[in-house]
């Protein structure tokens, strides 16, 4: 797998892109502060290949998944969609490009509509794009259902019917329904049981090798994101603090965030000797940001510099990128 | 089995859930399993296994009805629970074994002060003065790893993270110094590097308080990162017991064997991941014979119709498979 390609394979390109939330507080309701969900996140997408953004709850990973799609305007920053930037389109030039790029959502139970049948969820893409009609449209239906591994007759049927990973399934079909390049998976499977979650990750594959498909794999898990990925982005408090194929960046992590991450996933392997972190809650507070580095607090290299001044993304190896000043 | 060692057995516990239409949901249907004193077990399933309700009986927290203990018995400490009354589970529930839920959020009262809560629990079980019970609510506070614990006995839970909530959760259920310690999926809602950190805080007020602790989890890796023995359930069944060695590097029952095979780890990169067909029986409509022969790739004709037996491989690793039982005696 190469991970370095030229510029023009790049589907999606997004350049210090920016969300702050207003926090409002007091009987007026004030803006008093804000959050920085995403404080200024920048990736590459190569086409037909697998980004996987991790982090923990919080990080600002699916505010990322949601500007991205433009269910969230950015405050600044730049999103490429193969060359045009489509950061700041009004909603009705978005539209060639709602076709080209789909999501599909966590939780497989909120995300469909239950009064709908899955046949009308699936086709309503297909309708607004208008993309096929009449007999046309229910062969594609039916190809849709067959190709994410659920027979046709499901389409007469109503969500509540199935279970969760067919759900998934379902949502991965109404994604593809308008034939998208590339695909926004927002925590796909951590809704799922352990034995349901491979046939997802397997369809997931299939798929892209069958449709050329680009995934941003949006995910906690490490273990899937090891698996899945080409590249990764390591996000921590709405800043990416590393960026690396995935076989370098498990194999020479970089950032101590990073290696703290890898250090906490359980090893099923039982080869890991196991690590004992601190028993001490240092859990940050929800207060805002300290200058400079982000995980200073948690950080057992930080010193004065660190405290100070807020560091650049160094390159550390080919592709391999990381926002630390004690990384060599 | 006559161990004295022995602290919690389980014995053939069938727990069934009457629905609107008569039809009976088997959530727990003929499960049985021992912990021993200070002994780390764990409990792994896919969610409606029956894992949650077979450890829910322990503690007689069943709503009866429409929950209903058909048949079995629940020995701690020699004594059987399950006919017990309500005042005598009392002086068991909370004092010798104590419960600690996946979701801190919702099993914390939201108007109470957290010190109160813990307070609780103690004044229940305990005669204690005033004074002493604040003293041991900032011991346990401590313990649990929570700085400044003086101050956060006045917090409320809203105020405290996730992390810090299950913190909080675990030094209620330590308050009366328990011997045994139910958790049920304790880090499922927590990020991994607070996960961590509790599972390690577990570790250590296991050792100091000599506790036994039964995890109920469906994750594999918490599974290898705590416990000494495994006892995987499917569909209301046990279906693999042994060592935590034992079931993750030699397992028997197909599975669980699955299950291991369909993690996606860093190692199978490239490689098709196994994966289960099919998906979780429903309760109240559980296959005949063998509850997994439909997703089974090892089924044969009398798995459609005979419940299998456990099968011995020996040290107490023991799996509900004879098919594969009698191709490993074949082949050996």
């Amino acid at each position: 797998m190469t991970t370095s390609q030229h510029s023009d394979q790049i589907i999606l390109q997004v350049c210090d892109l920016k969300k702050h939330f207003p926090v409002r507080s007091g009987f007026l309701q004030r803006i008093t502060g804000s959050v920085k969900a995403v404080n200024g996140v920048g990736f590459d997408i190569q086409e037909g290949q697998t980004l996987g953004l991790v982090g923990e709850s919080g990080c600002g990973k699916s505010t990322v998944a949601r500007m991205i799609m433009r269910l969230l305007n950015p405050d600044s920053g730049k999103i490429i969609f193969r060359g045009q930037d489509i950061g700041c389109l009004p909603e009705k030039e978005m539209k060639p490009f709602r076709k080209q790029m789909q999501i599909i959502f966590q939780d497989p139970y909120g995300s469909l509509n239950p009064r709908m049948t899955v046949g009308q969820s699936i086709e309503e893409g297909l309708r607004i794009s208008g993309m096929s009609r009449g007999l046309q449209r229910s062969d594609r239906l039916a190809a849709l259902l067959e190709m994410v591994g659920m027979a046709p007759e499901s389409s007469d049927r109503y969500p509540h019917e199935f279970s969760g990973g067919q759900r998934q399934r379902i949502g991965i079909a109404r994604a593809l329904s308008v034939e998208p390049d590339l695909i926004i998976c927002d925590e796909p499977i951590s809704a799922l049981d352990v034995s349901i979650q491979a046939q997802v990750i397997n369809l997931l594959k299939d798929l892209q090798d069958r449709l050329g498909l680009s995934y941003l794999f949006i995910s906690h898990d490490l273990n899937v994101v090891g698996y899945l990925c080409n590249q990764v982005a390591v996000m921590f408090q709405g800043t990416i603090v590393e960026l690396a194929p995935a076989e370098e960046l498990y194999a020479n992590p970089s950032h101590p965030y990073t290696q703290t991450l890898l250090a906490a996933i359980p090893d099923v392997d039982l080869e890991k000797t196991p690590t004992s972190p601190p028993i001490e809650d240092n859990e940050r507070p929800a207060a805002p940001l300290p200058p400079g580095c982000a995980f200073q607090n948690q950080c057992s290299k930080s010193d004065e510099h660190c405290r100070q001044e807020e560091m650049p993304m160094i390159k550390v190896g080919s592709d391999h990128f990381v926002r630390c000043w004690k990384s060599e | 089995m006559t161990d004295t060692q022995i602290l919690l057995s389980i014995e053939d516990l069938k727990v069934y859930f009457r629905g609107a239409d008569g039809r009976a949901s088997k959530a727990v249907d003929g499960v049985s399993y021992d912990i021993r004193r200070e002994e780390t077990v764990c409990l792994v399933g896919e969610s409606g296994c029956g894992k949650t309700v077979s450890a829910l009986s322990v503690l007689g927290l069943i709503p009866q009805p429409p929950g209903e203990i058909v048949s079995g018995r629940i020995l701690f400490d020699g004594r059987d629970l399950l006919p017990l009354n309500d005042e005598e589970m009392q002086r068991i529930r909370g004092n010798r074994v104590a419960m600690v839920f996946q979701e801190p959020l919702t099993s914390l009262n939201p108007v109470f002060k957290i010190g109160e809560q813990i307070a609780e629990s103690i004044r229940i079980h305990r005669k204690i003065d005033e004074d002493s019970l604040r003293q041991r609510c900032i011991q346990l506070l401590t313990d649990v790893g929570i700085p400044s614990a003086e101050e956060r006995l006045n917090a409320y839970p809203h105020q405290l993270s996730g992390g810090q909530r299950q913190r909080v959760m675990i030094a209620m259920a330590l308050s009366c110094d328990p011997e045994l310690v139910i958790a049920d999926e304790p880090t499922t809602a927590l990020d991994v590097t607070v996960q961590a950190q509790i599972l390690t805080l577990f570790k250590v007020l296991q050792r100091k308080h000599n506790m036994a602790v039964l995890y109920i989890t469906h994750d594999l890796g918490v599974v290898s990162a705590v416990a000494d023995r495994v006892y995987v359930m499917y569909a209301g069944i046990i279906v693999e017991q042994g060592q935590t060695i034992q079931i993750f590097r030699e397992p028997q029952h197909p599975y669980t064997r699955g299950l291991l095979a369909s993690l996606p780890t860093r190692s199978k990169r490239g490689q098709r991941l196994y994966s289960i067909a099919g998906s979780v029986p429903d309760p109240a409509h559980k296959p005949v014979g063998c509850p997994f022969h439909p997703r089974c790739p090892h089924a044969v004709p009398t798995c459609h119709e005979r419940f299998p037996d456990m099968c011995n491989y020996g040290k107490g690793h023991l799996a509900r498979c004879p098919v594969l039982y009698a191709n490993r005696n074949e082949a050996a």
